[in-house]
């Protein structure tokens, strides 16, 4: 790990004597450490020079993968380090207002088990919102649908796909069908949600398959969508993954095949609270049972 | 021959060593030369990262005999949180590193573990095996193997990392790794290529390192009987 510490010394400082002072060790300790890692790595990282070293290809392109593990190193020894009673552990999560909680409860119930301390700050946003949240530190991890962000600090893990179906009401004509086609849309309204992450490629797929907005509601929350939905005010094509099923069926839309991949966000650099690194590794290390192609294609009520 | 024929006769060729009824260290031997005679350029290619690993004293600070473990929060293969200390309140434990479920020497040893578990077990003693995988394929290894210990999920290798028993698999094998129709970054989460040397680490009690195995050379692993009188001595 130390390797790994010197050599993104280098790369910051450029400079091996500089480097060294700033590991604290000797510059021929640190030339060693470096010569290890390139021998390891099967390649030299450094193009040694008199006053400035430059990274070699392989130096430049092993940077990212050696910074994060090395961040990961560090998380790891964080959270293993035992906390000490009363010790409060806070954690601030934003989630996009059409992802459900339900899938990240049993990863929060492990993580007030393991920090007794543990407190949560959950946010709701859309997904502008979320990334500003990540953006300005109000929060430390985010969990959302595309955020459709190029920030370069942004790191993105995928975490699972969740196909979009129809959703009717229990007592809807379709109720109890496995799967619909767009035709059978025809003569039905549409609930949006306006606040959805994903509003303008469903458009393009509604448009594609003559399915106009014209007789629509427009929402702004999942919540209200599956209210109206019960009230039979409309039906709805959402991912439906992790939706609710009471008083709601679900069903396979065909033509559609669009999914929504849900990630969670983090900002590369920025310290990690014990909290947080806890949840990222849960988060990245769950299986994702609904997610299972079996689950997927029972998709009725 | 196509990946799959191929994938087949590796597969083939893996349960017969595995099912061999022989010491850990002979069933490892006869799969790694049924794959030399199968695929020697991924031999070769072994052989090469192998001497690197070595060369550049991969391991070399990993903790020693006489140390404490370090600490760990991991997931294990129900999704639970679990700490070191909570292991060893169950009386002293062997901590196996493997690469993964892919990795057939990997199942061979979590084999070998499985079927020394009633030994193990009833001297009050426990093993966990620790994985890069996420847990639906530490779950997955652990099924294969009918192996009744936990499985723990290291993400990008971070506990592994803080031991110093982490490494990049390097440009070459993982060509070779993905042309044969594998995919350790799926299983992960990660694209970074890391693997952990899979290190064997028997931990008393007070968290006291009291054997250890670590060995680059990711085909063999810590003998069984080995394994078994340092858990037995170990308090």
């Amino acid at each position: 790990m130390h390797h790994i510490r010197y050599f993104l010394a280098v790369s910051e400082t450029l400079n091996l004597t500089k480097a060294a002072e700033q590991c604290n060790v000797s510059q021929p300790a640190l030339s060693r450490a470096i010569k290890a890692l390139e021998t390891e790595l099967g390649g030299e990282l450094l193009r040694r020079e008199r006053t400035l070293s430059h990274l070699t290809e392989l130096g430049q392109r092993m940077l990212p993968m050696l910074r994060q593990s090395y961040e990961t190193a560090l998380a790891a020894k964080m959270v293993a380090a035992s906390i000490r009673k009363g010790e409060t552990a806070p954690l601030s999560v934003a989630i996009t207002h059409t992802v459900a909680l339900g899938p990240f409860a049993p990863m929060l119930r492990q993580l007030a088990r393991a920090f007794p301390g543990l407190q949560l700050k959950l946010c709701r946003g859309t997904g502008r919102e979320v990334a500003e949240y990540l953006r300005s530190g109000t929060v430390e991890l985010a969990i959302a649908g595309p955020l459709g962000e190029s920030w370069s600090r942004l790191d993105t893990f995928a975490l699972f796909d969740e196909p979009f179906g129809l959703v009717v009401s229990g007592t809807h004509r379709l109720a109890g069908r496995d799967n619909a086609e767009f035709s059978d849309l025809a003569s039905e309204t549409l609930l949006i949600n306006s606040a959805f992450e994903m509003i303008e490629e469903l458009a393009a797929f509604r448009e594609a398959n003559g399915i106009l907005d014209t007789a629509s509601h427009q929402v702004a929350t999942q919540e209200d969508l599956l209210e109206l939905l019960k009230a039979d005010l409309g039906v709805a094509i959402i991912p439906v993954g992790a939706v609710e099923t009471d008083g709601i069926c679900r069903m396979a839309l065909k033509q559609l095949n669009l999914v929504r991949k849900v990630s969670v966000y983090t900002v590369a650099g920025r310290h990690r609270a014990i909290a947080c690194a806890a949840l990222f590794n849960l988060l990245r290390a769950a299986d994702w049972g609904f997610n299972t192609p079996t689950k997927q294609s029972r998709m009725a009520c | 021959m196509t990946e799959t024929d191929f994938g087949e006769i590796l597969e083939e060729s893996f349960v017969r060593c595995r099912d061999l009824d022989a010491p850990l260290a002979d069933r490892l031997q006869a799969f790694a030369n049924e794959l030399r005679r199968l695929d020697p350029r991924f031999a070769a290619a072994i052989d090469a990262l192998v001497g690197r690993l070595a060369e550049s004293h991969a391991g070399g600070v990993a903790p020693r005999v006489g140390e404490p473990m370090p600490a760990f929060l991991l997931p294990d293969d129900q999704g639970r949180l679990v700490r070191l200390e909570d292991l060893l309140g169950k009386g002293p434990i062997a901590l196996a590193f493997n690469w993964g479920h892919w990795c057939h020497f990997c199942r061979i040893n979590v084999d070998a573990l499985a079927r020394a578990e009633n030994e193990i077990a009833a001297e009050h003693r426990h093993v966990a095996a620790i994985v890069p995988d996420r847990q639906k394929f530490a779950m997955w290894l652990k099924s294969d193997a009918k192996a009744p210990f936990p499985v723990l999920s290291d993400i990008d290798n971070g506990y592994a990392m803080t031991l110093d028993l982490a490494f990049y698999i390097g440009d070459e094998l993982k060509r070779m790794i993905v042309s044969a129709g594998l995919d350790p970054s799926a299983s992960q989460g990660t694209d970074n290529w890391m693997l952990p040397i899979p290190a064997t680490f028997i931990i008393g009690t007070d968290g006291i390192i009291r054997a250890r195995f670590i060995e680059p050379d990711y085909r063999m692993r810590m003998g069984i009987e080995d394994l078994l009188a340092a858990l037995r001595s170990a308090t």
